[in-house]
């Protein structure tokens, strides 16, 4: 066995991160002061030092021309969600033998993105950001915000079956203590959202999909005129 | 992917020769070692089979319309895998040009550095000459480009099927000027080139003042004038000289020497040369000759091929021709360079030849002909190199033996016997370089034929598989057919069967029924038993 493999070992407990090449934490800021709204996603390097949250929140402010009061905000906002990050960070992550279907549903401005696929949780060479470059590229959108988007809601997903994954991690310790021996298909079977591997790369079938599923890991994209997405952002709104 | 390797299905696809190692039945150790996570044994969920059915699916989707850009959004949905991984595979198939290679460039490719310098590079690559049939992976190495291809022709379309030697390296023969090897100088007025190899080559000056650098000594050069071999060859043929050649040929024959005078303007060998370009230079050499000497009919192809470098053979062949070496004058004991008397093809053979290949190409289809031509001429192009050599350098050595003798032919020493053999026929003539061209298109056609004939072979060996699918599914469905008569006969017979059995049934019951009532009837007639009417008959007698 090699020792430094880029994949994950299934057997072996991972040091808790990102299940990709690059290990950024994905943020989400939603904040409202005073009738005044600000929502915006991005990825944080966990590891940069915390004084650069401050900075970065008031560059944000600056440039936005937001009220002062919104630096404070967007300071602790950022520092809880890399807290809580952080709080898994040397933990071990059982990942198991584990492939998850993960699903984009997005609007940004105007372009609607649906689409699934699969993603293997072992497989730290992964790259959202480059899965939403080709993607982008591959189907001719334009708007820039829109690979952006699509990595964020990829790292957002990975992120919450990464916690799983420590948590069942802790399951399965606690459970371990009560019997002598260790049982690898623990790991496995606590991941619940995995797909049953060996139905799909079992030596009878094949990794070609049916024609008939197709269409439901294609890639879907629509551009939606104004009207439309008034209609959408005011839906949105009364669902908030 | 069944589809691709059906048999009947096979169409020829082109992929550059630096991806010659892909193979549908096969993974190659680039693949191993690019992808390495799939030869690990890490996990079930990347294994070689998996692999490889993600690059084959991936190579026919992209076959399925060579003319586009295949992209990876287009090829995830139908494969089951990990995302990044798929992708990997996608750039890898992509970096190697497998797939994609025939397809547009996407203008806002940022990912590659410099589209454009890639571009170029590819060209340089020699890819579009290094087109190759997948196949048959094994038939052709690499070619290596001809310089034509550097100057932009670029995308791999072949000047034309049988372009002739001349036609593409015309070019190079002039521009090739001969340079000192000691002082760099040009040698323009003449030479002493270096026996042991041809392209080392001093001029006069360095010559006479015995600078012949390193482990070189007198007795290994030899003078060589090149004012002349560079002197007049190109100069275009006006046609009242053309007609003025073509008549004094008809009239004097092969003698060159009277020929070129009566052309004046033209030197011998520019006359010889010409005529060999004119389209039929050769006929006229087959009947215009009374006493044939250059094209040595009598002697069979097969003989030419082993004329040994015995010189005792050589001066038996023709008499006509002499071995003559001359040496420059203070260069006595230098060794011979190896000389061979070559005889050229009858030229008919050309003509039948010729036939047979268009009587196999309208036998077999345009496109087959077409690209079993392409590849004869690249397979040429690559054997070709070391005739070339030879003749870039015996361009200059031999014109000074031309001016003499210009029968005589010279074979450099060739590296191994193998090669002598093969390219016996197509070793240049020192005198008339124009033979290459003519030999080269004949061994061209001989490639085609062969290529259409060995086409034409698949196509009957295909047509003759579907005949025999066919006649076994006849006769699959002939006996499905007869199976299905015996099963409706049984059906029948069966039927039947329970019909007759209906029938003796109602028999046995009318029967019993029948039976009852003459029963009946006895009883009711009073008439006893038969047992009764025994008894009685057994009391009787005892009745007085």
């Amino acid at each position: 066995m090699k020792s430094h493999s880029t994949w994950g070992v299934s057997k072996n407990p991972v040091k808790f991160r990102m299940p990709t090449a690059e290990n950024l934490v994905p943020i989400r800021l939603d904040i409202e002061i005073d009738g005044q709204r600000f929502r915006d996603a991005f990825t944080w390097n966990p590891s940069d030092p915390d004084s650069e949250v401050v900075v970065f929140a008031k560059r944000t402010v600056r440039d936005l021309k937001l009220p002062p009061a919104f630096v404070t905000q967007i300071a602790q906002s950022i520092q809880s969600q890399l807290g809580d990050f952080r709080s898994y960070e040397g933990q071990d992550m059982y990942t198991g033998e584990k492939i998850i279907p993960i699903k984009v549903d997005l609007r940004v401005n105007h372009t609607l993105i649906k689409d699934q696929f699969l993603w293997d949780l072992n497989n730290f060479e992964s790259d959202p950001e480059e899965f939403a470059r080709t993607f982008c590229k591959d189907l001719g959108i334009d708007d820039p915000e829109v690979g952006p988007a699509i990595a964020f809601a990829i790292r957002e997903q990975l992120y919450e079956i990464a916690i799983q994954n420590v948590s069942s991690a802790r399951e399965s310790r606690i459970s371990k203590k009560g019997r002598r021996g260790f049982e690898h298909s623990l790991p496995s079977k606590a991941g619940g959202t995995g797909l049953d591997l060996m139905k799909l790369y079992g030596f009878r079938s094949s990794v070609i999909r049916k024609r008939k599923e197709w269409d439901v890991y294609e890639p879907i994209v629509d551009k939606l005129s104004k009207e439309e997405v008034g209609i959408l952002e005011a839906k949105e709104e009364r669902n908030a | 992917m069944e589809n691709s390797q059906d048999p009947n299905f096979k169409e020829l696809y082109t992929i550059p020769s630096h991806s010659s190692w892909f193979s549908w039945d096969d993974i190659h150790q680039v693949e191993q070692n690019s992808l390495k996570e799939f030869f690990d044994a890490s996990s079930i969920t990347r294994t070689p089979k998996i692999y490889k059915e993600y690059r084959d699916f991936i190579i026919c989707k992209y076959r399925e319309d060579p003319s586009r850009r295949l992209t990876f959004s287009e090829v995830r949905k139908s494969l089951v895998g990990d995302l990044s991984l798929i992708h990997k595979v996608f750039l890898f198939l992509e970096s190697w040009n497998l797939i994609n290679f025939n397809a547009p460039k996407r203008d806002d490719d940022d990912d590659y550095v410099g589209g454009e310098d890639r571009w170029n590079v590819r060209v340089e690559e020699g890819a579009p000459y290094g087109v190759k049939v997948v196949a048959n992976p094994n038939s052709l190495k690499p070619v290596l480009p001809p310089p034509v291809a550097v100057n932009g022709t670029g995308n791999g379309v072949l000047a034309s099927p049988l372009a002739s030697f001349k036609d593409r390296y015309a070019e190079l023969a002039k521009v090739k000027k001969l340079v000192c090897g000691n002082c760099k100088g040009s040698c323009d007025s003449g030479c002493y080139e270096y026996i042991k190899d041809r392209s080392f080559v001093i001029c006069l000056e360095c010559f006479k003042s015995e600078n012949f650098g390193e482990n070189k000594a007198a007795g290994d050069f030899e003078f060589n004038n090149c004012s002349r071999s560079n002197g007049n060859m190109g100069s275009a043929w006006s046609e009242a000289e053309t007609l003025l050649l073509l008549e004094s040929v008809l009239k004097y024959g092969d003698d060159w020497e009277v020929v070129a005078q009566h052309v004046q303007t033209k030197s011998k060998l520019d006359c010889i040369s010409k005529l060999i370009q004119l389209p039929f230079g050769e006929l006229m050499f087959g009947a215009g000759n009374g006493k044939p000497r250059l094209w040595d009919a009598s002697d069979s192809i097969s003989s030419i091929k082993q004329v040994k470098l015995d010189s005792s053979e050589v001066s038996d062949a023709s008499n006509d021709l002499k071995n003559e070496n001359e040496q420059n004058g203070n260069v006595e004991d230098v060794t011979p360079p190896q000389k061979r008397i070559r005889t050229g093809r009858v030229p008919d053979a050309s003509n039948s030849l010729m036939k047979q290949v268009s009587r196999l190409s309208m036998m077999v289809g345009p496109h087959i002909t077409s690209s079993a031509s392409e590849a004869a001429v690249a397979a040429l192009c690559y054997e070709n190199l070391c005739p070339r050599e030879i003749f870039e350098v015996n361009d200059d050595g031999s014109h000074k033996l031309g001016s003499s003798e210009n029968e005589i032919q010279r074979a450099s020493p060739v590296k191994d016997s193998d090669m002598e053999e093969r390219h016996a026929t197509d070793i240049p003539d020192a005198s008339s370089m124009n033979i290459i061209p003519a030999a080269l298109r004949m061994r061209a056609a001989t490639a085609t034929a062969l290529g259409a004939a060995a086409a034409h072979a698949k196509l009957l060996a295909d047509q003759e598989d579907r005949v025999i699918e066919y006649q076994v599914a006849k006769i699959i469905e002939m006996q499905a057919k007869k199976l299905q008569r015996k099963m409706r006969c049984i059906e029948d017979l069966e039927l039947i069967m329970k019909k007759e059995d209906v029938q003796m049934k109602e028999l046995v019951e009318s029967l019993l029924s029948k039976r009852m009532n003459v029963l009946k009837m006895i009883f009711s007639a009073g008439i006893s038993r038969w047992g009764d009417r025994a008894t009685v008959t057994a009391h009787a007698p005892s009745v007085p």
